[in-house]
């Protein structure tokens, strides 16, 4: 036990800071991912042809392919194509284009959420469509979507450890190295395990207390 | 159907005089068609100034369909709206400024209320100002508070529109509506989502802006308010006019057959 314990103390500064990249990281992707998500939303639904084609494409393909593919497609891929990306770079590529495709369609049920009825008493007061959007729709849309993105939010903190896979020392991979040297897989992918736990489980008890006093003021 | 105490709703004779005949609304030949069913079948309609309207007819018979078609939330297949100055040919797309003239014009209150849930009573009424009218946050409350003290509603203002009655958002919208300064004011059926009481303080509320000289066409099912606050009533069936004329004669005395089986099904209820 007391072994156990030193190990894990002896361990933990690596860990933390793979911790530290990893929410770097997931907090980057999502800073693009969430606008990006709203902007998809409103190009799905947006009647212009070419911008409805277009956004129906990156979320099709952001939900379609594997976020590993995409992951790998930007960091071993696109230096072919001529961009060399940093693995942090690649990994923010990725998971923001997850995070957009995946968050569109949560933002999206958000938006059509919004009563048929406000939006027409919005019209008939002669508001325009892009003012109706940002006090009308898009406050409310997003306030019912936030506990889903706040949701989806810690499961991009969990996919953000696909990124070992490219070499972005964040937390899954400085465990991986640990194990590698020590061969004690067992106790450091537990420490990992533990550290993801104490971010993810206070968010998902901070969703749900979200969840209610969002609901306040509406019916 | 809520019996009004024909004492609340008597009425000193509004002043009319001046613009009396002054035609602000005109309604040429609406004609809307969902595929082979044919919702507004050719109507014409003209309002006068400060004149209040009411419209009754059984459901289904077109009334919101005709409303929408004035403000053109629900643009009509052919025909022509004349507010003012303004005609509209309502078969080809309105422009984006014959669009926003027409809706100042006209103000619109809806069955649902259709209040912003996210905003306080006060923002309710102030940001269409805003947006739509350009005025400063300042000149818009001040405006706000005004009618809602117009409409009894002062003290709410900060309140959420949740917090409030349906007949209270109701008022508040009428409100919101008036506060964009419009020539018209259509309502559809304000009170049939509202338990009685909470209807009269609606009614009544509308009664004072009939008096006030504001020109209303009023979809309802308020039997009373068509009778003793409108000028005129408009009995509608299957998308025509069926009967048409001062509110006690239509009332009392209805010429066509539909239209007396109409008022005998709805004064037996
Ligand atoms: N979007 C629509 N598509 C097809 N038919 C419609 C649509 N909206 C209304 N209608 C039809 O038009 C008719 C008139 O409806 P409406 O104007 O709502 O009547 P009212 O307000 O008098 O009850 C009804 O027969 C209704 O079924
Ligand atoms: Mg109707």
């Amino acid at each position: 036990m007391n072994d156990l314990l030193s190990f894990w103390l002896d361990s933990l500064p690596a860990l933390l800071d793979g911790l530290t990249v990893s929410l770097e990281v997931t907090g980057v992707a999502l800073a693009i991912g969430f606008p990006l998500g709203l902007l998809l939303a409103l190009g799905v639904q947006s009647k212009a042809r070419s911008l409805n084609l277009i956004s129906l494409c990156v979320v099709e393909i952001g939900r379609g392919a594997p976020a590993l593919v995409v992951l790998q497609f930007a960091y071993f891929g696109l230096p072919q194509a001529g961009l060399t990306l940093s693995s942090f770079a690649a990994a923010v590529f990725a998971l923001a284009w997850n995070t957009g495709a995946y968050t569109s369609e949560i933002i999206r049920a958000g938006l059509e959420s919004v009563p048929i009825g406000e939006i027409e008493a919005s019209s008939a007061m002669g508001m325009m469509r892009v003012d109706t959007l940002r006090f009308v729709i898009i406050p409310q849309g997003l306030r019912v979507a936030a506990p889903a993105l706040l949701g989806f939010a810690t499961q991009m903190l969990q996919a953000s450890s696909l990124c070992f896979a490219i070499a972005l020392p964040e937390l899954t991979s400085n465990a991986y190295v640990i194990g590698t040297n020590t061969f004690r897989y067992m106790e450091i992918l537990s420490l990992a395990g533990i550290l993801y736990a104490a971010i993810c489980v206070p968010a998902t008890i901070a969703v749900g207390v979200l969840e209610q006093r969002l609901g306040k003021h509406t019916r | 159907m809520m019996n009004l105490n024909p004492d609340t709703l008597k009425l000193p004779q509004r002043e009319l005089a001046g613009q009396a005949d002054k035609p602000i609304l005109r309604l040429e030949a609406i004609r809307k068609v969902y595929g082979k069913h044919v919702v507004l079948d050719d109507l014409n309609l003209t309002l006068r100034s400060g004149e209040v309207v009411a419209i009754i007819g059984p459901s289904g018979s077109g009334k919101s369909t005709l409303l929408r078609c004035i403000n053109m939330l629900g643009p009509a297949t052919s025909g022509r709206v004349v507010v003012g100055d303004l005609a509209i040919d309502e078969s080809i797309p309105p422009t984006a400024q014959q669009l926003t003239s027409l809706r100042r014009s006209v103000g619109m209150v809806f069955q649902s209320f259709n209040l912003f849930p996210h905003m306080s009573v006060l923002r309710n009424v102030s940001l269409p100002q805003e947006r739509v009218l350009g005025r400063s946050r300042k000149d818009a409350d001040k405006r706000s508070r005004e009618l809602l003290a117009r409409v009894g509603l002062a003290e709410k203002a900060d309140q959420y529109p949740a917090r409030c009655s349906g007949g209270q958002q109701q008022r508040i919208a009428i409100a919101r509506a008036l506060a964009l300064d419009p020539q018209i004011m259509l309502f559809d059926e304000p009170t049939s989502a509202l338990d009685p009481e909470l209807g009269l303080e609606v009614l009544l509320v509308m009664q004072e802006l009939a008096r006030s000289g504001m020109t209303m066409l009023v979809v309802t099912h308020e039997m009373n308010f068509a009778e003793t606050v409108s000028d005129r009533v408009i009995i509608m069936a299957d998308g025509k006019i069926i009967e048409e004329g001062p509110s006690k004669e239509v009332m009392r005395d209805p010429q066509t057959d539909r239209a007396k089986r109409f008022l005998k099904a709805v004064k037996d209820r």
